[in-house]
């Protein structure tokens, strides 16, 4: 049986940007333009897949000032942490049934 | 962008998986050993210049005045704690939240500490002899460090760092029982080189 994967992350560009979130300790927010260094992604991709991640409920984006600078802050959901527990506990179990011998098949 | 979501075999995003979080870590943890190398330089070289100048037995081993001794403690010790404050600034600087509130009560315990220490053996140290008086300094400054790191660990949960602590506040007390002299040579040998050592062995290479 092969297990299902989380279609929204499983696309390279966001699950870059949720492994970046999930190492963020819970509790914190990163800058958006350190989240954007930190991934090498130009400001309208990375925000195209926020967008994507938000709608899912996996990241929560919020919008404040520093000062009179506008300032984002991202960090990953209680429900984005599982779905990337889930997703890489998917992927082993595929990896694991794939790279098993075949027992009869 | 399609380059991006082009998906990829499992394998493949499994390491991509692997190489990102190591990326990440990178930028949200700080290196230990870039935290502990410069504290284990200062001390060395510090207590190193201080242990030449008070000598074992009251005869110094080299012609080093205690302000130059001290100037060259407190020099090494500036930069490093410039070295730590520029990692610590280069972790934190983009994110907010529980970590940096932690950061900032333990940032500020240090200077607060260190300034009402200093009020207190200042009032102390008048009434003592030259030897007497640095190793008051010098004993109540590394009991406060010896205490913030066994602190910060709890903060952190990382126990290498409280076995930094406990190192600390031992040799402290086995060299302040000893003398100027032996304080400062263990200081310099076994806290700075306790450092160093920490610093190597806790590095990330280790860890992670």
């Amino acid at each position: 049986m092969t297990p299902e994967l989380d279609p929204v992350i499983h696309a390279q560009a966001r699950l870059r940007v949720v492994v970046t979130l999930n190492a963020l300790p819970e509790g914190d927010q990163i800058a958006f333009p350190g989240l954007k260094d930190l991934l090498g992604m130009t400001a309208g991709n990375l925000s195209v897949h926020l967008g994507k991640l938000e709608e899912a409920g996996y990241v929560e984006i919020v919008k404040t000032h520093r000062g009179r600078t506008p300032a984002t802050y991202v960090a990953l959901t209680r429900r984005g942490r599982l779905a990337f527990e889930e997703y890489t506990a998917a992927i082993r179990t595929l990896l694991d049934t794939t790279s098993a011998p075949p027992s009869g098949a | 962008m399609e380059e991006d979501d082009r998906a990829l075999s499992p394998e493949e995003m499994l390491r991509l998986i692997d190489r990102q979080d190591s990326a990440a870590v990178r930028r949200f943890v700080p290196d230990t050993s870039l935290l502990y190398l410069p504290w284990g330089l200062a001390w060395l070289v510090g207590f190193g210049a201080l242990f030449l100048h008070h000598g074992l037995s009251g005869r110094p081993y080299a012609p080093i005045s205690i302000d130059v001794a001290l100037a060259v403690l407190f020099g090494a010790m500036l930069l490093a704690g410039a070295v730590n404050a520029f990692v610590l600034w280069r972790t934190g600087n983009q994110v907010r939240g529980a970590s940096q509130q932690r950061g900032m009560m333990y940032g500020l315990a240090w200077p607060t500490g260190f300034l009402t220490m200093s009020m207190i053996a200042d009032r102390f140290a008048a009434q003592l002899p030259e030897a007497e008086r640095n190793l008051l300094w010098a004993s109540m400054s590394i009991m406060l460090v010896s205490v913030l790191y066994m602190a910060g660990a709890a903060v952190w949960h990382d126990w290498p760092m409280f076995a930094v602590g406990i190192w600390m506040a031992v040799l402290n007390a086995v060299g302040t029982a000893a003398g100027a002299g032996w304080h400062a040579l263990l200081i310099a040998v076994g806290g700075g080189g306790g450092f160093i050592v920490a610093g190597l062995v806790f590095s990330r290479r280790v860890r992670r």
